[in-house]
């Protein structure tokens, strides 16, 4: 006999809204229905009826986790389409700024995962470091959630104390290294609800256009900060993990080896940041024509296009979230699943609901 | 496959265009299905299908590719506000123009368009409605 359950719109791990209908033969799911409409703003739309400046407020908003990345592509985007050259130094603090919302953002999945997993002692570790880092960007930017760094041009503030960032990326490098890789990787109950659980096969995972962590533990390769360097990453060492199981457990390893590459990328870019201008004339003109930028966002690849018809709005803003391709992955990872495998596959994607809709 | 044999395959193109680091070609009458089995027969990922609205009222679309790190732009024109679907040749774009169909009401033919961001009872083409002096005809204010 066949059952259907409606998980959400409150999501079971996360405190986003989405539903996940399953229909399950007993335990197993045999099929999913996934429904992410309940954050739409209409940002593109938004963005449209405002003049570049105000529209980085705005784009900082599609999410409240990696802000940052989104104004960053925006950004690149308009100073593709303005001819505008960054300064060097402004480059390496973007840099700086994004790899430490990767490290805030892949701490809280962590958190999450471990939470979803019933390991509370894990998801205290996590959420430890997750506020170590948001107290730095406080004091970087003066923000905990929306940093309000990136302008047209370059960035909005400087780095007063380059040592605090050191000092807290070896810190943060240290526990991952040290605590949460190994509890994640040997722990009897994590791996339980991991190993072999949830996969994505690599043919799957191309053809679904999966990004980032997702596609990268199913065996593609491609990290736009390697395959296509923006801000100063064609000048900073560091390694693509890479993992070719496809199942939650693979997702969990290449995250977790990440954060290690997002500390060396931190204090490479400290020791090279050279002395300068963080940024160019505070007003531009914005030719006509269109262009798009790709970044390398915590859970993937953001991209944005952005057409203009010379005038200080945008004629047309498009964002496609990482998150928009790797949600439908979740249905096929899924099915065949254990019911009670369905929050930690969900929440293996590190979905985020509000990039999803916008 | 490099570019050049991609534009000699697809027939009928203009040369490539480089701007902005990524490769643009136009065809108003490209033919959709058939770039959609060429990109997905060397490897290439979708990335996206960017929608805008030009003066004739028809829309502006853009089929953007990931080859291996580099983006191929696709550029075409909808056809009476449509285009073929291409969701059977690659899932990805199964999303992505269910999407646009909530946003533009562009149709794509051969599939169903359930919504994707607005709610059931909403008709699609939200970026269309005039929110400004009055709302779309049927529609809401």
């Amino acid at each position: 006999m066949s059952f259907t359950i409606p998980i959400g719109p409150y999501h079971p791990a996360l405190e986003e809204p989405c539903k996940v209908q399953v229909t399950c033969e007993g335990e197993i799911v045999q099929d999913v229905t996934l429904s992410v409409k309940y954050n739409f703003r209409g940002v593109e739309w938004l963005a449209e009826r405002r003049n570049y400046h105000q529209a980085i407020a705005l784009v900082e908003r599609v999410c409240g986790i990696c802000s940052n990345v989104h104004t960053l592509t925006f950004c690149n985007a308009v100073e593709r389409l303005a001819g505008l050259t960054v300064p060097e130094r402004a480059q390496y603090l973007r840099t700086i700024v994004v790899e430490l919302e990767r490290l805030t953002s892949h701490a809280l999945w962590a958190g999450i995962a471990a939470e979803v997993m019933g390991f509370q002692t894990l998801f205290m570790i996590c959420f430890a470091l997750r506020e170590l880092l948001m107290d730095l960007l406080e004091t970087i930017s003066g923000n905990r959630v929306h940093y309000g760094m990136n302008c047209i041009g370059g960035v909005t503030r400087d780095l007063v104390d380059p040592e605090v960032v050191r000092t807290t990326s070896r810190r943060v490098r240290q526990t991952v290294t040290d605590q949460l890789i190994p509890l994640f990787a040997t722990d009897k109950t994590v791996r339980a609800r991991c190993v072999g659980i949830g996969q994505l096969t690599k043919e799957q995972a191309l053809a679904w256009g999966a990004v980032g962590p997702t596609a990268r533990a199913s065996g593609l390769t491609e990290d736009i900060r390697r395959t296509s360097p923006y801000a100063a990453y064609a000048r900073v060492e560091f390694k693509v993990p890479v993992e070719t199981s496809g199942d939650v457990f693979a997702r969990v390893v290449v995250r977790l080896f990440e954060m290690v590459e997002s500390c060396r990328i931190v204090e490479q870019a400290l020791d090279q940041m050279p002395p300068g201008p963080i940024h160019g004339p505070n007003f531009v003109e914005v030719p006509p024509g269109e262009a798009v930028a790709r970044s390398e966002a915590p859970r993937g690849e953001l991209f944005y296009y952005v057409a203009s018809d010379g005038t200080d709005i945008p004629s047309r803003v498009k964002i496609r979230t990482p998150s928009f391709v790797n949600m439908p992955t979740v249905r096929l990872m899924m099915l065949q699943a254990n019911l009670a495998d369905v929050p930690p596959i969900n929440a293996s994607i590190d979905p985020c609901y509000s990039c999803i809709s916008r | 496959m490099d570019l050049e044999e991609i534009r000699e395959r697809l027939g009928n193109m203009k040369a490539w265009v480089k701007r902005s680091e990524a490769w643009w070609l136009e065809n108003p009458d490209l033919d959709v299905e058939r770039m959609a089995r060429l990109m997905v027969e060397t490897g290439a990922r979708l990335t996206t299908v960017t929608a805008s609205r030009v003066p004739e009222g028809e829309f502006r679309m853009i089929y953007h590719w990931d080859l291996q790190g580099q983006l191929l732009n696709f550029i075409t024109v909808t056809r009476q506000s449509a285009l073929p679907s291409i969701a059977r040749i690659c899932p990805a774009a199964d999303w992505i123009e269910r999407e646009i169909h909530d946003y533009f009401a562009v149709n794509f033919g051969g599939r169903e368009l359930p919504t994707l961001v607005l709610s059931g009872q909403d008709p699609p083409g939200i970026f269309s409605w005039n929110f400004e002096w009055k709302g779309k005809e049927g529609g809401h204010a």
